[in-house]
């Protein structure tokens, strides 16, 4: 973790940009825009600067925005909400949509299912999002008006609202991981449905949607778990473009519009927030695959 | 009864009589406009979070928008860009010229219900002087500012000032006042509690998702009928929304599928399929911006007055403006350094711009000793039209002989570039409104770019002292004289925004920017 606190500060300070002159606007003068740096400390030299950060990194605070006027831990837990809620409801997308379309392919490999399954998959991979996330803005909520074009409504404001919104970044979100999670569950299949077991099964005469479901089915999640789980991780931080575009105000738009402005603090204090989540939740996968396989032991 | 023809000819000139009757009276309702009605919430998608709330803090315009509907200045500018008053009742010059003695409004309420007295208006102008890029223009003037008693103060100039109403009135970085307990706890930082006298004030502040505003009852407008930015203010809807929202196509389509209510900085290329929604309504806004490439006088290439005016030779205007917002509508040509519809608007130095000289520009380059050297040319994507002016641009100078590197930043890196002459020989950006031409960055010699030159400055401090407006016109027809000889800055065309609201909103959006007090919504 100190060599990422370390490289966080490093490059958000190394690259070229100043929070005050964007602060200040347009028409202020390099002497107005010296005063104010010199209030917030950025006059001072980088290594004093990066001491003062490692200082309060043990104390747990992250500092101060420079344009919210909240602490970081607060501007973050105000976005946590929302990117956890499209974050899981995108994974929600993705195992629904990826995990029957990679069974069904590997059930009928090389069918026009398979190839056009994984066709699908194929586009899902290639497509970016936010051009997939402005056409379904187009598409439902402008021309069809069923949902709303932007926005976010908080869990507080009941879950159907919430839903509406997020519906379309979900699925925005979500189709880009399905894809990967069909062509992964498919592979896990294919390698299951090779295996001696499987043969036996067939041969006692079990209906094949027993073997598929019953038996080959689970022990193709396992890796398949893995995945999920390691793409939960990525969703969380990886939401940003689908955040812009849809207006939603989670994490991903916060770094974003941190990193634009050179909120120093935001930038730092987020980065760091992701990391560790994604170092943790990396732990968590490995710690259920203990109890998903029981063939596997850590020493 | 059987009818004779007689009887059948009156009834059918009477149903015509009537039909005419309902139809002209139709075509009159039809015609009538709107009348205004209180109620509703008007949601404006805007194009970012603002940096601040505190109008003294920073010339952000996304800051003055939204500012000015709980906040107000001393004086602020109307339908022509002139100052009027607006918290002040207003004000009387001594005969030397260096005193001025402010009236303020008597029963004006902040929204805490303190009324606003010069307790408050004194530490908030003297703040404003501190802060302020106008107020500290000012204030270079300014040798005291105080209180005579609970409505009157003075303001002590060190000479005869031209620009004490203008910069008091200036509509960005305005001369807001707050409450004194306000300005205490902020201290040497920011304002913390956003309190004010404005139509609006705010009642709730979510960073990324909205700013939330509410007609504030006790508001006192002023007697006489709106002008611009000033004169009656009446917060018709209930609720005012600031909504975030950085990416303009959602910006757009968040008013096409009635999301929001409006939103402006929309791009000229939506148009077509805008004006054509029956829920839609378009408004071009002018003036917006006039385009400009800014160049380094203080070091480099552009010390060399024959190698600026060489690229002002080479530029062919008419494919720069079509290429950077597309449709005629959206921009036009024009060489003063103030808006048409400004008072200080000339067309003296008219012969220069556009000259699309090619010939001339490759003389000058030889004239000036042009050895290839690469121009540092900085431009930014964040603000499209910046970055097509700029490739054009280039592509011109290119065809003269000028050799440009164009270097393609983010706007936190350009703004923190431009402040050091080492680092580029010129850059894009456009250019507002200015409530004095004296105020107007491009002459300044603070300002990135610096210009420093004696015999602008000589004009302009002349200016900054002579208060007739007859006097002073005269000497901005000097200055555009100097201006398109010497060339400090490539002045391009103006290029004008895009309104889009939906059918219901209706209200006058005639200032540069756009306002929401006087705005109502039909049911």
């Amino acid at each position: 973790m100190f060599v990422v606190v370390t490289v966080i500060f490093l490059l958000i300070h190394l690259i070229p940009g100043d929070p005050v002159a964007v602060m200040l606007g347009p028409d202020a003068t390099p002497k107005q825009i010296a005063e104010v740096r010199a209030n917030y400390g950025l006059d001072l030299p980088l290594h004093w600067r990066l001491l003062k950060w490692y200082g309060r990194v043990l104390q747990g605070d992250l500092g101060e925005s420079y344009f919210l006027g909240r602490t970081v831990l607060q501007a973050m837990f105000e976005r946590l909400e929302p990117t956890m809620v499209l974050t899981v409801l995108a994974l929600l997308v993705a195992v629904i949509i990826g995990i029957p379309a990679g069974v069904i392919a590997a059930a009928h490999p090389n069918s026009l299912w398979d190839r056009l399954l994984m066709a699908v998959a194929l586009l899902g991979v290639c497509i970016p999002s936010f051009w997939l996330a402005l056409n379904l803005i187009y598409v439902f909520a402008v021309q069809l008006k069923w949902l709303p074009a932007m926005g976010y409504a908080p869990l507080s404001q009941g879950l159907g609202n919430n839903l509406r919104y997020m519906l379309l970044p979900a699925v925005a979100l979500g189709f880009n991981q399905s894809a990967l999670i069909a062509r992964i569950a498919r592979s896990c299949m294919l390698e299951v449905m090779r295996q001696d077991y499987i043969r036996t099964a067939r041969a006692k005469g079990l209906a094949e949607r027993v073997v598929i479901y019953i038996h080959a089915l689970r022990n193709a999640m396992i890796p398949t778990m893995t995945v999920i789980g390691i793409t939960f991780a990525i969703l969380i931080g990886g939401a940003v473009v689908t955040e812009v575009v849809f207006n939603i105000p989670g994490l991903g738009r916060l770094i974003i519009s941190a990193i634009l402005r050179r909120d120093y603090p935001v930038v730092q204090g987020c980065v760091l927030f992701l990391t560790m989540t994604y170092v943790l939740i990396n732990l968590g996968v490995d710690l259920i695959y203990v109890f998903i396989d029981p063939r596997i032991r850590y020493d | 009864m059987e009818r004779t023809s007689t009887a059948r000819w009156h009834h059918s000139l009477l149903c015509s009589l009537v039909c005419v009757m309902i139809l002209g009276v139709g075509t009159a309702l039809g015609g009538v406009a709107s009348t205004p009605r209180k109620g509703g919430t008007l949601r404006v998608a805007t194009l970012g979070e603002p940096p601040s709330l505190d109008a003294h803090w920073t010339t952000a315009t996304i800051t003055q928008v939204i500012t000015y509907h709980y906040l107000e200045g001393l004086y602020t500018q109307g339908k022509d860009y002139t100052p009027i008053p607006m918290l002040a009742e207003g004000h009387t010059v001594s005969d030397d010229g260096l005193v001025y003695t402010f009236k303020l409004r008597q029963g004006v309420l902040f929204h805490n219900g303190k009324e606003m007295t010069t307790e408050d208006a004194v530490p908030s102008i003297i703040r404003w002087g501190k802060m302020s890029t106008y107020g500290k223009g000012l204030f270079k003037q300014v040798e005291s500012v105080k209180a005579i008693d609970k409505y009157t103060f003075q303001m002590q100039l060190q000479e005869k000032s031209a620009i004490v109403l203008p910069s008091l009135g200036s509509a960005n970085n305005f001369s807001a006042i707050y409450p004194k307990e306000v300005l205490d706890e902020a201290g040497e930082g920011q304002v913390k509690t956003f309190i004010g006298t404005g139509p609006f004030k705010i009642e709730e502040r979510k960073p990324d998702r909205h700013i939330k505003m509410v007609r504030f009852e006790p508001y006192k407008s002023r007697p006489e009928p709106p002008n611009g930015w000033g004169g009656g203010k009446t917060a018709w809807v209930d609720t005012l929304m600031f909504i975030p929202t950085p990416d303009v196509s959602v910006r757009v389509a968040s008013v096409e599928s009635g999301e929001a209510d409006f939103t402006f900085d929309a791009t000229p290329d939506a148009y077509d399929r805008l004006k054509d929604n029956p829920d839609i309504k378009v408004q071009i806004a002018k003036p917006y911006y006039w385009l400009v490439s800014i160049l380094n006088k203080k070091k480099g290439l552009f010390t060399n007055e024959k190698l600026r005016q060489a690229f002002l030779a080479a530029l062919d205007m008419e494919p720069i403006m079509r290429a950077t917002v597309g449709r005629p509508e959206f921009y036009r040509h024009d060489s003063s350094l103030s808006f048409r519809e400004e008072q200080w608007w000339t067309d003296v130095g008219r012969e220069m711009y556009d000259q699309k000289d090619q010939e001339k520009a490759r003389r000058l380059l030889k004239e000036a000793g042009y050895q290839g050297e690469p121009l540092r040319y900085m431009t930014t994507q964040e603000y499209d039209w910046m970055y097509k002016f700029a490739l054009v641009t280039k592509q011109q100078l290119e065809a003269v002989g000028f050799k440009v590197d164009l270097q393609v930043v983010d706007w936190a890196t350009l703004v923190q570039r431009r402040n050091n002459p080492d680092l580029y020989d010129a850059f894009t950006t456009g250019i507002g409104q200015f409530a004095d031409p004296t105020l107007h960055v491009v002459v300044s010699c603070d300002w990135p770019g610096w210009n420093c030159d004696p015999d602008f400055q000589k004009l302009l401090d002349t200016m900054a002292i002579e208060t007739q407006f007859e006097k002073r016109y005269k000497l901005w027809q000097e200055v555009h004289k100097l201006f398109w000889e010497r060339v400090p800055v490539i002045r391009y065309g103006d290029i004008f925004a895009l309104n889009v609201m939906r059918k219901n909103v209706n209200g006058p959006f005639d200032m540069i920017r756009p306002y929401f007090w006087n705005v109502w919504l039909e049911k």
